[in-house]
């Protein structure tokens, strides 16, 4: 099931992204000095941030089951959080960007999850 | 002035971590490379390649037929004979066995017919193939992981072990003292002193930080009987093996009745834990071959579970009927065998495998940032004395140094193991340890010269010559078999690892020359900013 482990990627990249951008400092690359997410923003998107790490765990189970994917998963929680720091750092702005790419790979997940 | 927590966990930290940080090195880089074990020692087997080109055509019970046929031919009464079937990771049949021992022989003539004799076959024709060079392969790099080299293997895991626990020590208070562990989660803010340094020892730490806190963990369990002999010391008293015995599901070890009984086909058998198991043996072991106390144990191939313990089912090798085999783990056991499963990573598919020896990078990477950073704080003190022409302390000095041999010296020793595999001749006599020689000799040079001369320019040089070995070996395969990359890239699957060999030095190869670009064009910088000073002083600060 490389698609699954493909949008599980996807989803804690998008997890991480989301989350990233709710700190002070991170917000401020992408919007400018000083710029402060709004206390509703921050909410809504650490929100999402966590129903994407969530999400992208549940592909890893449905991927590779309950001995192997939690394993897979560290891994690609790895993966994902090296990616938006060096993002975060030379391409600020491709974080946000980036972090829609969740919202495919969550309908992608619950299609194949659910099937 | 009173200490915190924080603090006092930083001295822990800075100390647990420099004084095992060098000897951490070897083990993380070695063990990063043993997840590829296989692939590299079949690199280091050109001989094997031509054989493994053709995909196979032979199902898994054809190839043990074939195997069984020539083991009766040139070791009917051995042993024990085990065999290796293709699959994923191994495209050939390695087939051993060991003699048994003789009345009235000596303790070295029985050591040496315990040791396993072994030829491969091509599971295509079923014909051997070329003898391969002698050679240790990846195994090498695998026991260097844990057993060192030039001591007693017992001696090499008591070290190995002690610097495991200096560094899960270095863990739990590195994670204590970092006070923003959540603020700086995603933070790496390069060209920035000693600040970057700390984000990037940070980033390689925190974000892969449920690796290294397994790796380092499940790496002190797989030796914990040694590590921790009391327990079985109290209830077994001298009697380890007893222990073994009971705790360990081993299959039960049958005397040879010495009288002859033809060994049955083991075809079906493979079919039938093929129809249990949704997969074929991957390994067969028979002990007391034609013998009427014959046994024939199959075993599932790994990637289905944690555990490093696989299923396995046993025959009787007489009458071929299936027995019931070894009994069940307890519980304690189970977590064990998952725990050790963990470390070395068998269950992994090629993905899952790739993204381990990552993350085994990457603690490479944070124990080499760690390893800097300490030379980067001590230095600032003498920050003065320096800019007044002067000298820095003996620490320091001696700290860099070693940085330098083992952080720019090591990738150098890796280089020369696999230069020394294509380079020195054939038929060599004692070949395989010279290799690994060569590995001790260029790594012991790298260390001597960074010794003598800790400087900036050390450090170009070394990563430089290191670069240039490792991407440069592409090229010499070019040079010395059929199976560069240009045949490789293009072949059949069983060329693959060859190929991803090649692409992943040259990879750690350009890796190592962008670092010593990156050093050198600094150092240009530098020198174009505040002419004329001494250059050779100044070591791996940062920008």
């Amino acid at each position: 099931m490389s698609i699954l482990i493909l949008s599980g990627t996807a989803l804690a990249f998008s997890g991480f992204a989301a989350t990233s951008i709710t700190m002070d400092r991170h917000y401020a690359d992408i919007h400018g000095r000083g710029a402060e997410p709004s206390p509703a923003t921050r909410l809504r998107l650490r929100t999402l941030g966590w129903i994407g790490l969530a999400l992208s765990f549940m592909a890893c189970i449905g991927a590779s089951g309950w001995h192997i994917g939690p394993v897979l998963w560290c891994g690609i929680l790895s993966l994902a959080a090296w990616s938006v720091t060096l993002l975060l750092q030379y391409h600020p702005r491709k974080v946000m960007h980036g972090a829609w790419i969740g919202l495919p790979a969550a309908l992608l997940t619950t299609a194949l999850l659910l099937r | 002035m009173k200490e915190g927590l924080r603090q006092s966990m930083a001295w822990v930290h800075t100390w647990s971590g420099l004084l095992v940080c060098w000897l951490l090195l070897l083990v993380f880089m070695g063990g990063t490379a043993a997840y590829y074990k296989h692939e590299i020692t079949f690199w280091m087997k050109p001989e094997l390649h031509k054989a493994a080109d053709a995909p196979s055509r032979v199902s898994p019970a054809e190839s043990a037929t074939l195997a069984v046929r020539e083991l009766q031919q040139r070791a009917p009464k051995a042993n024990a004979w085990f065999l290796d079937l293709p699959h994923e990771r191994n495209p050939l049949i390695y087939a051993s066995w060991t003699n048994p021992p003789k009345k009235g022989m000596t303790r070295e003539e029985r050591r040496a017919a315990f040791r396993t004799q072994n030829f491969t076959l091509d599971p295509m024709t079923g014909e051997k193939t070329a003898a391969p060079r002698d050679t240790r392969g990846g195994e090498f790099l695998y026991r260097l992981h844990f057993d060192l080299y030039y001591m007693s293997a017992i001696w090499g895991r008591w070290i190995v072990g002690i610097a495991s626990m200096f560094m899960l020590v270095a863990i739990v208070s590195g994670v204590i003292t970092h006070k923003r562990i959540f603020k700086d989660f995603f933070t790496f803010r390069p060209k920035k002193g000693q600040r970057s340094w700390l984000d990037a020892h940070n980033a390689t730490a925190v974000l892969a930080l449920p690796f290294h806190l397994m790796i380092t963990y499940t790496g002190i369990v797989t030796l914990m009987f040694m590590y921790m002999p009391a327990p079985t010391k109290a209830l077994y008293g001298s009697e380890q093996n007893t222990m073994f015995s009971e705790v360990f599901p081993n299959a039960e070890r049958v005397k040879p009745a010495r009288e002859f009984a033809p060994l049955a086909d083991v075809a079906p058998m493979l079919l039938q834990a093929e129809r249990a198991w949704g997969a074929a043996p991957s390994r067969v072991v028979v002990t007391n071959p034609n013998d009427a106390n014959a046994r024939i144990e199959l075993h599932r191939p790994a990637g289905q579970q944690l555990s490093n313990i696989e299923p396995t089912m046993t025959f009787d090798g007489a009458t071929g009927a299936q027995l019931s085999g070894p009994k069940p783990m307890s519980t304690s056991l189970d977590a064990r065998a998952a725990i050790y499963g963990l470390h070395v990573a068998h269950f992994a598919d090629p993905l899952l495998r790739a993204l381990f020896f990552v993350c085994g990078l990457a603690g490479t990477a944070m124990v080499a940032t760690g390893a800097l950073l300490w030379g980067v704080k001590e230095r600032q003190k003498y920050a003065k004395a320096i800019a007044n022409g002067g000298k820095v302390g003996f620490g320091v000095r001696l700290v860099d140094a070693l940085n330098i041999g083992a952080i720019a010296g090591l990738p150098i020793a890796f280089a020369a193991y696999f230069w020394a595999n294509r380079l020195l001749p054939v038929e060599m006599a004692g070949r395989s340890n010279a290799e690994a020689n060569w590995f001790f000799i260029a790594w012991g040079l790298a260390a001597l010269l960074a010794q003598i001369r800790p400087t900036r320019a050390m450090w170009r040089i070394q990563l430089t010559v290191g670069a240039a070995m490792l991407a440069g070996i592409p090229a010499l395969n070019a040079f010395t078999t059929d199976t560069h990359l240009g045949v490789t890239l293009f072949g059949g699957p069983g060329l693959r690892p060859v190929a991803a060999f090649d692409l992943v030095v040259l990879a750690l190869g350009l890796l190592l020359g962008w670092a010593a670009w990156w050093l050198g064009r600094k150092a240009r910088k530098q020198a174009a900013a505040k002419q004329p000073t001494s250059t050779h002083t100044t070591p791996l600060e940062a920008t």
